[in-house]
């Protein structure tokens, strides 16, 4: 009995330490999340995160599984068996173990992730770049606030079987190693702010502003897309974000004056009818 | 040793009844056993309507591109009304039904102690859920918001349809039936428990019911009211969720006051079943009975203060509180899972069919714990949030608590509801395909949403590299359907050739009071009820030489051991 225990522990035991092994391509390194490494001053935190929280949450999964695996296996009625195992009710020891384990382990997951929260989120003063969106459905408006001008995007059209469909998407341009702000508004319902490669999405609300402060930090084209349900065709509500030079960004604004869209778009054209003293009649 | 043989008494004498009258005593009815066969009946029924519309939404998702579903607008319907009906027309009700006709018995009562409020509860119920659904019978078809309806999207501009008014009062009503019942069951567990059933002797499922009842009377009355209110809003032209006043975030504030315990309250009733099979089939007793039990009150207390961990995103919440609170959640979790590996540690483990879903369960929650810690990180849920993570996540929680516990319920407790016993083999079967079909349609959906596929879309570009793990995801659920027919064949096969198995304890080895009475159950549950020293009565009265140490002390006196 005792000898096929130790047996059943060295190939658990081989198993995992194979798991390990087997693992280590780039994309086991980063969790499977998007090769975002360096895009922004935050990802590689987000990423840091990500992956020590998921190596010890996996133990804690192996270890429960093990013992489920090991209580079917060792302890099942063999065939013939009679009898009945002693009635055991509980064991305190024990049980104090195992709530103040978990309690232990989520204090140090609680700390990091306070931690890494309040940076993420920190405001910037005085960013190098402001930028406001205003989400819409189903596509999104870029004013670019300092060099007050803008850029108006329609929503994505596509059926699947176009080529380069990523090249017609409106297309939010950002300078490499600036820092940015960006202001977060709806002329309609709740959208969401995703850009994939940062890790990060902040929602957009009608007849409120919300921010989000970081600073690109590799050139690059980024896919962005609308992550809350807005109606219809929220999965045509697509963007890219272009991180580029500070030479490119200049003449890409440059452009965009010299189109005559000079000026700041506005939620002035909010959709939301249901404006204080409003009538319901002409409302309809 | 093993069983003792006991014939149900033959002094019941029912006489012969046409089909109609059969109808009128089904629709009439005030006994709990019958309201509760209603329930588990009304609620599988939308189980598989539910199903269908998850299967339309899975192949509209297999390729980028596809039309399977004519328009998004309809797509939209179909995720809505899925998510509508497997939380509040198949979950919460399928805890109406285990509860409505275990708990009176486990607790040696004949009945609730509102028996015609039960059934009115139970009316809410299945009328309240028909308005909801009704919606799909209009032109512009049912509501398209998301089963979380979110301000402003759910007002009148932006979903004009009748489909959302239906859902709006259709759930209202549906919601009165929910907290009727609450009401009822934490009734009847405090006043009608038969002497010598102390609390502290109460089945788990029973404390369960009860914790769980006590969650719907506090979070389902905020739910009427905002439903209400939203009902005002598009029908009368009030202005409460009006963005310019702070109403897109009041709604999500008391939808998710409602939503979070929401999730509590469909999995702590099937925590509670599995919590009565784990014992049986390891023939021990439930190991460390209080730390489950002030476990699962922790739970409940808890899931009241973590609504806002949906709304990390919103940029309008306190995340330390909100993160923390929801990683406290982990502990009293764990030590259930603890306690239930410690109820098979050193057991004697026999794997007959509800052992094996209870089992599936136990696997497949403990990854939806895992991912749930990582979604309670804000820096992490940053990411993920509205992702198919978010969908793979809750899908292992709710689909491996709720479905898996369903079915080991219903392999455990068939013999008490009809008499006969399901076939082990088809449940082993029924058992293997579902699980690897739903390991297959939500593990892949973990790496979709990391990779960046967002939840609700109607379909994807082929850039996005989702297609194989789509493919993969969209073959499982096919699993998934399959898995029905051999759940349906043994359930024509019992009911066609099944024999009658007499035996107040066909397990050999169950615990709590439902044991200790025929099968199926007499029409006022007991002609006598067996001494209460222990939790586990039935096992005391069959295995006295085991039995608990009150119950064996008892028995000592009485010369018995």
């Amino acid at each position: 009995m005792a000898n096929r225990r130790r047996k059943l522990a060295l190939v658990s035991l081989f198993s995992s330490v194979a798991l390990v092994l087997a693992g280590c391509t780039p994309e086991v390194q980063r969790g499977f999340l998007p090769d975002s490494a360096g895009v922004t001053n935050h990802t590689d935190r987000i990423i840091g995160l990500w992956t020590t929280s998921w190596i010890v949450l996996l133990l804690v999964g192996v270890v429960s599984w093990g013992l489920m695996a090991w209580a079917l296996i060792v302890y099942r009625r063999r065939k013939g068996e009679t009898g009945m195992p002693a009635q055991l009710r509980y064991n305190m020891p024990i049980e104090a173990l195992f709530t103040a384990i978990p309690l232990i382990l989520v204090m140090g997951f609680f700390a990091f992730t306070a931690r890494d929260t309040a940076a993420i989120e920190a405001k910037i003063e005085n960013p190098d770049v402001h930028i406001e969106v205003i989400g819409k459905q189903w596509s999104w408006d870029f004013n670019y606030v300092d060099a007050n001008v803008y850029d108006s995007g329609i929503q994505a059209q596509f059926t699947g079987a176009e080529e380069n469909v990523m090249e017609t998407l409106p297309t939010l341009y950002l300078p490499v190693g600036k820092s940015v702000q960006i202001d977060l508004s709806s002329r309609d319902v709740i959208h969401s702010f995703w850009v994939v490669e940062f890790l990060y999405k902040k929602d957009m609300f009608p007849a409120k502003t919300n921010h989000m402060y970081f600073t690109p930090l590799k050139e690059g084209t980024y896919v962005g897309k609308c992550a809350e349900l807005c109606g219809e065709y929220h999965s045509m509500m697509l963007f890219n974000v272009k991180v580029v030079s500070q030479s490119e960004y200049d003449s890409h604004l440059a452009s965009l004056a010299a189109k005559g869209n000079v000026g700041q778009l506005s939620t002035e054209y909010d959709r939301n009818q249901n404006l204080p003293g409003g009538d319901p009649e002409k409302r309809g | 040793m093993a069983t003792i043989t006991q014939t149900s008494n033959p002094t019941t004498f029912t006489p012969k009844r046409s089909k109609g009258q059969i109808l009128v005593d089904w629709l009439t009815t005030t006994d709990h056993k019958k309201i509760g066969y209603l329930y588990l009946i009304t609620s599988f029924m939308y189980f598989l309507i539910g199903g269908v519309m998850a299967l339309i939404i899975r192949a509209q998702l297999t390729l980028p591109g596809l039309d399977i579903v004519a328009t998004k607008e309809q797509y939209n319907q179909l995720f809505t009304m899925h998510g509508t009906i497997m939380l509040l027309m198949f979950a919460t009700p399928l805890f109406a039904g285990f509860a409505n006709v275990l708990m009176p018995v486990q607790i040696g009562a004949p009945d609730v102690a509102f028996p015609r409020l039960n059934a009115i509860a139970y009316w809410f119920f299945n009328f309240g859920s028909f308005i909801a659904v009704s919606g799909f019978f209009t032109p512009q078809g049912a509501a398209s918001f998301g089963w979380f309806a979110y301000a402003p999207l759910s007002n009148t501009t932006f979903s004009p349809g009748i489909g959302g008014d239906l859902w709006v009062f259709g759930l209202a009503l549906s919601g009165f039936g929910t907290i009727l019942g609450g009401v009822n069951f934490i009734t009847t567990i405090i006043t009608m428990r038969a002497p010598g059933m102390t609390m502290w002797r109460m089945p788990i499922f029973t404390w369960n019911t009860l914790v769980t009842s006590i969650l719907v009377i506090m979070c389902f009355p905020p739910l009427a009211a905002a439903l209400f209110a939203l009902g005002a809003d598009r029908r009368f032209g009030a202005h409460i969720f009006d963005p310019e006043n702070g109403g897109a975030m009041l709604w999500q504030h008391l939808f998710w006051f409602f939503g979070h315990p929401e999730v509590y309250i469909i999995a702590l009733p099937f925590f509670g079943i599995v919590s009565e099979i784990f014992p049986v089939f390891s023939r021990k007793p439930i190991f460390g009975y209080k730390t489950l039990v002030y476990a699962t009150i922790a739970i409940a207390a808890l899931s009241m203060t973590v609504w806002a961990h949906h709304m990390y995103v919103t940029g309008q919440v306190l995340l330390p509180f909100f993160a923390f609170t929801t990683m406290l959640i982990a502990v009293p979790t764990g030590v259930k899972i603890f306690n239930w590996i410690g109820t098979m540690w050193r057991g004697s483990i026999t794997f007959e069919a509800p052992m094996m879903f209870a089992l599936g369960f136990l696997v497949s929650f403990v990854f939806g714990g895992l991912t749930g810690v990582i979604l309670a990180s804000p820096a992490l849920d940053f990411h993920i949030s509205d992702t198919y993570f978010v969908v793979a996540h809750f899908h292992y929680v709710v689909f491996g608590t709720v479905v898996f516990a369903m079915f080991a319920g219903f392999y455990f407790w068939w013999p008490k509801f009809t008499g006969k016993m399901l076939n082990d083999r088809l449940g082993q079967i029924h058992f293997w395909i579902l699980f690897i079909g739903f390991h297959t349609t939500f593990l892949v959906q973990h790496w979709l949403g990391v990779m960046g596929m967002p939840r609700r879309y109607a379909t994807y570009l082929p850039e996005d590299g989702f297609t194989e793990l789509n493919i993969i995801s969209t073959a499982g659920a096919v699993l998934l359907a399959i898995s029905m027919i051999p759940f349906f064949w043994n359930l024509w096969i019992t009911y066609r050739y099944g024999v009658k198995v007499e035996l107040k304890d066909p397990w050999g080895y169950g615990r709590s009071l439902e044991w200790a009475t025929e099968s199926p159950f007499p029409r006022h549950n007991f002609h006598s009820i067996p001494r209460i020293r222990s939790e586990s009565p039935a096992f005391d009265l069959n295995h006295p030489e085991l039995a608990a140490p009150e119950a064996k002390a008892a028995y000592r006196e009485e010369g018995r051991i």
